[in-house]
């Protein structure tokens, strides 16, 4: 291919124009709102990162609590986790929930197994366990203030914490140390049912608040560039 | 009915008040029984706690009083434990005792009573027991709730190797309800029809979150556990020690034993506890304790060290004097003083440990890396040690440390210090060599000396003085100052006789001088030079003492022989030394050393006395030499390598060895039979003179192939495995064939040579186009001696009429069964008359073939040819092709016609034809010699070739008839 000094003044010329119109692409308009959609999108990745995260945790954790626990069908009555913020909940009920109203769930949910969370990173024993616990609070952590920023994103409040109602792990004796495992065990089931929940939850609005096409589009178009 | 009850009220009022009193004063003895019998529980840890008191006693009176204690499981009947608890009563007091029961008091309903005696020596009538109290029931288990299934003991903590008892207890009746312990089904004892009972012994530990255990009904969602939390054994600390390094503060230390392994630790305190004191103090840190001496002077300690967890107490014991226990403190104010070039002082002081203690301080003086000095100081406060044989400028390090010198218990720690010696003038004089050249009338002398050893140095040696002082002028001095560190100079001087000192030097003085005298005379006589053999340790030199004075011997040798800076070494050796080791780790193996042996006379001039040569080890040769073939003969020849340097070797070439391989089977005298590495057979002959370059193979066989491999051998071995050289001898007679064929050769070349330059002469000589006959002498050979009546007929005289055309056909032979006559052809040139009836004139050629055979008789006659046949005679002239062989035909036929003569070769001419029918044998038809002149070519024909008709095979008898 020939390339003549003429060539290269067109095409410097065309890069320019390209470069003078970037701004006006809305993809790449900083400046413009993009919508919930990128955080939407960001949020449910986090849930499946930390879905898979979970599994190996949750393996590690149930060994250390020793059988039944980390047996694989055992499945014992939620007799002391009855504070745990419940995942399960009915169909139709899930499906008449609003945007406002899933978020709001799923953030409290995620506040509340947090700190029940960190209570278990303090009893663990091993280095290891500690480490494998303070990496997922980390996460979760980040979970928590991705769902903030949708929420954000969408106009919708945080939901304002109780004064005094700061969930805390109970202390061993009154309780019974193994009721205490137990709990420990639907902690981490509970919060495998929510990360799963919230993986359906966050595909739910990803599809609701997506983009008409047109806007899709060029939103391709503002990658391909 | 208010009334009534009122009334029986007051009734039994009335009767207890009388009662009292009548037990007051009419029963005597008094018995004294325990009341207000209270019983309460501790499930955690399984415990029956009982309280009462002994109402009966007078004020301040005390007695031994023993108290039997009964306590039954599920009914009162079945006493599981029956003990007696002697005790000191007083009135009113309140009594406790405890009891651990091994089943969780949950699992069963418990009932204890007791009873009392006195057991005191002082009322020995009042020894009887009292009547039981009442049972005392405690049953936990309806008040637990309504749960339907309960597992216990909750939570429990046991050391490893514990028995532990655990049930449940189902208020359902129904329900089948299996216990796992980590998930193991346990089969357990039925207590009652709700409580199953299980015993578990010598529990293991399992993991620090504990052992799980848990039972759950086989309908509905029941499911209960009990987390058993199972301890490592608390171990009893280790090592307890106490000392002081103040006298104010003890510190005890001990090595705690290992964790018990539990998430939650179990809380572990050490006591220390002091019994002559009576001091106790709960120890901070579970492996040291600081312990504050009393300011009254107390000397002895017994300590008892306690260890207690939630399971166990633990205690160890340790009595000691304060005094023996003193660790002191390191010694302070450390200084290294006064230090000369062989002595320092070193002073410190000590922390004081009493008033009447003396300290003992061990000084150890350190150089290079190693204790060379050791000492032992008693020290009150202040210290002070002399440090003497030191050597000049070195580095030492001095340090010092004290333990208490009357009851030693520790050393302090080290303090150390480092200085260094000054400097002294250097000890001894630097060793120095020379080596003499002669340069253009010059003597060039090259002075070497060994930098001085740190020893002998005393300092940093600065420079190296050299005088020159001429011996024939011995006023001349000439001072020459080489700075350090160089070790040599060059010095150019005349012929005079010099005497070389040397002195090294340094910041303080000078060394003692090296003296060396270099002559007039370089004294460099030959001296035939000797072989020593090396070994690992060196080269041991020896050589003959010399008469006379000899102030001692050097011995001289390169570390790098070969190399232009040889690294000249050498070795100073007393006068009455006659031999020595010479070592060094430059020697290599296969590199040759030679060495010098020089004495020195009293003028201090080293005069050459041996030489040695020889290698620390020898090698196997390292290459083979060019070997040069000659005198190749059929049965031997000679080798010979001359340039081969023997002396480059890394080794003493002992010989050489020759291989020859052959084919025949025996090796040849000299030789023997030897194996080759790889594995052919040949012969070998061993040349034990290292000096022979020559050798002759002998005795070979003539034209045989050889091959021969020559290389030389050392003591190790011999050297590398080369190429073999092929060579083949000669024929035996090729040389004679030789000498005499190439002559020959030459000779026939030569008279071909003449011949071909000669050819013409030769050609008229020998065979000429047309003989002559005047010049044949053949012809005057028959002429003069057989037939002397023949004449030769000039051609002149002969007018010819036709030439006859011989066809002559040469190899063809013609059949004995051929008769048919051929005739010659003739071409008539002469016009004559077509009738050729008559004889008319002819002159006919013709040229005889020699024929030995035929030769015997001589014939000459010619068949004149037919007018008919004519035509066709000069048709076949036409064609140049049929020309030979009408030739042929004609001339076979002529041959035919040649008669079988006389011996010898007969040359006729034509012409004369009728003198040759004075034969016997002429032909039945005989020419007409009249009329026909033929001239016929000659030839000699061979015998065998010659195969005519039969008139050749006819023999003289026949053609008689």
């Amino acid at each position: 291919m020939d390339l003549r000094a003429g060539d290269s003044w067109g095409m410097l010329a065309c890069l320019c124009a390209v470069l003078w119109h970037l701004p006006a692409v809305p993809a790449l308009n900083r400046t413009g709102d993009p919508g919930p959609g990128p955080s939407i999108q960001k949020t449910y990745d986090l849930t499946r990162y930390l879905e898979h995260q979970l599994r190996s945790l949750a393996g590690t954790y149930l060994n250390y609590l020793g059988p039944p626990f980390n047996e694989p069908d055992f499945n014992p009555p939620r007799l002391g986790a009855e504070t745990l913020p419940r995942a399960t909940v009915n169909l139709d009920v899930w499906r008449s929930l609003n945007d406002k109203l899933r978020l709001t769930q799923n953030y409290e949910a995620y506040s509340h197994l947090l700190c029940y969370l960190r209570g278990l990173d303090r009893q663990a024993a091993t280095a290891e366990l500690r480490r494998s616990l303070a990496h997922f609070c980390t996460s979760l952590q980040g979970l928590l203030g991705s769902i903030a920023g949708v929420m954000a994103a969408l106009g919708y409040p945080l939901p304002q914490p109780l004064p005094g109602a700061e969930p805390t792990r109970a202390p061993g004796p009154a309780h019974g140390d193994f009721l205490q495992k137990m709990d420990d065990f639907w902690l981490l089931k509970e919060l495998q049912t929510w990360l799963w929940r919230s993986a359906k939850d966050f595909n739910r609005l990803k599809k609701k608040t997506q983009p008409p096409p047109a806007a899709v589009t060029l939103h391709l178009e503002a990658h391909g560039f | 009915m208010a009334l009534f009850s009122a009334f029986q009220t007051t009734f039994l009022l009335a009767l207890l008040s009388l009662k009292t009193y009548q037990s007051e004063v009419l029963s005597e003895p008094l018995s004294l029984a325990p009341e207000s019998l209270e019983v309460s529980i501790d499930s955690a840890r399984q415990c029956l706690h009982l309280k009462w008191s002994v109402h009966n006693l007078a004020y301040h009176q005390e007695l031994k009083m023993v108290f039997q204690i009964e306590i039954s499981r599920i009914k009162t009947s079945n006493v599981i434990w029956v003990e007696n608890y002697s005790t000191t009563v007083k009135r009113n007091q309140v009594l406790r005792w405890s009891w651990e029961s091994k089943l969780p008091l949950e699992c069963a309903k418990h009932s204890v009573r007791m009873r009392g005696a006195v057991d005191d020596a002082q009322v020995p009538e009042l020894r009887f027991w009292s009547n039981w109290t009442s049972w005392e029931e405690v049953d936990v288990q309806s008040s637990l709730g309504h749960d339907p299934l309960f597992v216990f003991p909750k939570d429990k903590l046991v050391e490893e190797g514990s028995n532990v008892t655990i049930c449940y207890v189902s208020r359902s009746h129904q329900n089948n309800i299996s216990c796992y312990l980590e998930g193991v089904r346990m089969h357990g004892e039925q207590l009652d029809p709700n409580v199953c009972v299980f015993h578990l012994k010598n529990v293991p530990f399992i993991r620090e979150t504990g052992t799980n255990i848990y039972c759950k009904a086989d309908q509905g969602d029941v499911i209960k556990g009990i987390v058993l939390f199972v301890s490592k054994v608390f171990e009893e600390p280790k090592d307890f020690s106490c000392e002081t390094r103040d006298l104010k503060t003890l510190n005890c230390t001990w090595a705690p034993g290992s964790d018990a392994g539990l998430l939650t630790q179990l809380s572990q305190s050490y006591t220390l506890f002091e019994s002559f004191s009576g001091k106790k103090t709960l120890c901070k840190y579970k492996s040291w304790c600081n312990w504050q001496v009393s300011p009254d002077s107390q000397e002895m300690y017994n300590f008892t060290l306690t260890a207690e967890n939630y399971l166990r107490k633990r205690s160890v014991h340790l009595l000691f004097n304060l005094t023996h226990r003193v660790h002191p403190m390191a010694p302070f104010n450390v200084f290294v003083k006064n230090v000369s070039a062989t002595n320092a002082t070193m002073t410190w002081k000590v922390h004081s440990i009493g008033n009447y203690s003396t300290l003992l301080c061990q000084i150890e003086l350190y150089g290079e890396g190693k204790v060379i000095q050791k000492q032992n100081v008693s020290v009150k406060v202040n210290g002070k040690h002399l440090m003497k044989k030191l050597e000049p400028s070195t580095e030492y390090a001095a340090q010092v440390r004290c333990a208490n010198a009357n009851h030693f218990w520790k050393w302090s720690e080290w303090t150390r210090r480092n200085f260094t010696t000054a400097e002294a003038a250097p000890s001894e004089a630097p060793d120095v060599w020379r080596n003499v050249k002669s340069v253009q009338g010059h003597c060039v002398v090259t002075l070497f000396w060994k930098p001085l050893s740190k020893l002998q140095a005393n300092g940093k040696i600065l420079f190296y003085n050299v005088v020159l002082e001429n011996l024939d002028r011995p006023s001349t001095l000439k001072l020459l100052s080489i700075p350090a560190p160089a070790n040599g100079t060059e010095l150019t001087l005349d012929r005079c006789s010099y005497q070389i000192h040397v002195t090294a030097n340094n910041s303080v003085g000078t060394s003692p001088a090296s003296v060396i005298a270099v002559s007039g005379d370089p004294g460099n006589k030959e001296v035939e030079e000797e072989r020593v053999k090396g070994t690992e340790d060196g080269f041991c030199l020896s050589w003959k003492p010399q008469p006379g004075d000899v102030t001692g011997y050097v011995v001289e040798w390169c570390e790098r022989p070969g190399d232009p800076l040889c690294d000249l070494q050498w070795k100073n050796l007393g006068p009455n030394t006659t031999s020595t080791v010479v070592s060094s780790d430059a020697f290599r193996p296969g590199v040759r050393y030679n060495f010098r042996i020089y004495g020195i006379s009293t003028e201090r001039i080293p005069y050459l006395l041996e030489k040695k040569t020889g290698y620390s080890q020898e090698l196997v040769p390292s290459d083979n030499p060019q070997v040069l073939m000659s005198n190749l003969t059929s049965y031997s020849f000679t080798l010979s390598w001359k340039d081969y340097a023997a002396e480059s070797q890394p080794g003493f070439v002992q010989g050489y060895s020759l291989y020859l391989k052959s084919k025949a089977a025996r090796c040849l005298p000299g030789s023997e039979k030897a194996v080759l590495s790889d594995d052919s057979i040949c012969c070998k002959y061993k040349i034990d003179n290292p000096k022979q370059k020559t050798f002759v193979v002998e005795n070979l066989q003539p034209a045989s192939f050889y091959e021969f491999f020559l290389t030389p051998y050392t003591s190790v071995g011999e050297g590398p495995q080369g190429a073999f050289t092929k060579v083949t001898t000669p024929d035996e007679y090729s040389h004679i064939l030789i000498r005499i064929i190439l002559p020959m050769i030459f000779s026939i070349l030569l008279i071909m040579i003449l011949c071909y330059l000669k050819s013409q002469w030769m050609k008229e000589k020998c065979y000429p186009d047309i003989p002559d006959p005047y010049k044949s002498s053949v012809l005057s050979l028959i002429k003069s001696k057989e037939n002397p009546r023949l004449t030769i007929m000039n051609v002149k005289d002969c007018i010819p009429d036709a030439i006859e055309v011989i066809n002559k056909q040469e190899g063809t032979r013609k059949s004995l069964t051929e008769t048919e006559p051929t005739k010659p052809t003739y071409l008539y040139l002469l016009p004559t008359e077509k009738s050729h009836s008559g004889p008319g004139p002819c002159i006919c050629f013709e040229n005889f073939t020699y024929n030995q055979a035929a030769s015997d008789s001589v014939s000459c006659g010619h068949v004149p040819v037919t007018p008919k046949a004519q035509p066709s005679q000069l048709g076949l002239l036409t064609s140049s092709e049929n020309v030979p062989k009408a030739l042929g035909k004609n001339y076979v036929n002529s041959l035919g016609e040649i008669p079988a003569g006389e011996t010898n070769l007969n040359y006729v001419s034509q012409l004369a034809s009728p003198m040759c029918g004075d034969k016997s044998s002429l032909p039945t038809n005989p020419p007409e010699p009249a009329l026909c002149s033929e001239y016929k070519t000659q030839m000699a024909i061979p015998m065998g070739l010659a195969s005519p008709p039969s008139i050749t095979l006819l023999d003289e008898g026949e053609h008689d008839h």
